[in-house]
């Protein structure tokens, strides 16, 4: 028998299958039997899955010319280096 | 050798050619998202990314051979942010939260979990929704937001994050779950279907 408390601090080894068989009976068993706990399971896999999902936030465009700027800089060095 | 000709491996057999200029533009958003969930702030991002970027096409050729660029550029990111926060010397004076807190002493859960009230694809599209994300991964203690943004994030594996973060696997484990559950926490007042 395993309260709500221990189910959830076993959910990451739970859901990645890394449990042994008679945890995952046990763990499975409340699930189903759980309405409180099997809506917590699915907002901690919900949860992952929507920050995987996150889209990327562009670069600032001042921060791409800098980076252009900085990029020239160096090489101009590089160049001056080369001649001496 | 000039590094603006370097061929890249990148994991693709072939490799592409790789120019500074395509770094930036191709690499630099995932350096800069990264550094700016780890670190929670626009401008130290930017410095981050530009020390980051910079750096990189710089070794260019020494890359040549090693893992896959996504590799090196997320190890390279997260030295330069963990680094980034040292020099800054600012330290979390907010206790770490319990993200067990809403279980009862009898291990019962104290509010009830509702059902969430979406599909993942449709939450990350919006806007609102993407900016209560961010701000809850901002708002986790750093010691579990780094591993969370590397994993559920990035989707670098555990054995990575580990060697990048000088972790044991057990302990990235234990704070991927416990920012997991602190995430969860935070978004499901947001998510939980009204009562009818």
């Amino acid at each position: 028998m395993m309260t709500c408390k221990e189910i959830a601090e076993l959910l990451l080894d739970y859901l990645d299958g890394n449990l042994p068989k008679e945890y995952c009976d046990i763990i499975c068993q409340h699930i189903n039997l759980c309405g409180p706990c099997l809506h917590y399971v699915e907002s901690y896999q919900l949860t992952v899955k929507i920050s995987r999902e996150l889209p990327r936030t562009p670069m600032p465009h001042a921060l791409v010319e800098r980076l252009q700027a900085a990029w020239k800089e160096i090489q101009e060095m590089e160049t001056r280096e080369e001649q001496h | 050798m000039t590094i603006a000709n370097v061929r890249i491996p990148d994991g693709k057999p072939n490799g592409a050619e790789l120019t500074p200029e395509l770094v930036f533009l191709e690499h630099g958003p995932r350096v800069y998202n990264l550094a700016r969930r780890m670190l929670g702030n626009d401008a130290d991002a930017e410095d981050v990314t530009q020390d980051v970027l910079l750096q990189v096409v710089r070794k260019l050729d020494t890359f040549r051979g090693e893992a896959n660029l996504s590799t090196w550029l997320h190890r390279v990111t997260v030295n330069a942010a963990l680094a980034h926060r040292r020099k800054r010397a600012t330290r979390e004076l907010r206790e770490i939260p319990d993200p067990l807190e809403l279980f009862t002493e009898n291990g019962y859960h104290s509010q009830s979990p509702k059902p969430w009230s979406a599909t993942p694809d449709l939450l990350a599209q919006n806007k609102e929704t993407t900016e209560l994300i961010e701000k809850a991964i901002t708002e986790l203690p750093e010691i579990y937001r780094d591993v969370y943004v590397l994993s559920d994030v990035e989707g670098v594996p555990n054995a990575q994050i580990g060697e990048m973060l000088g972790l044991t696997l057990p302990a990235v484990k234990s704070r991927l779950h416990r920012g997991r559950l602190l995430m969860r926490n935070a978004l499901a007042p947001h998510f939980e279907k009204a009562e009818a």
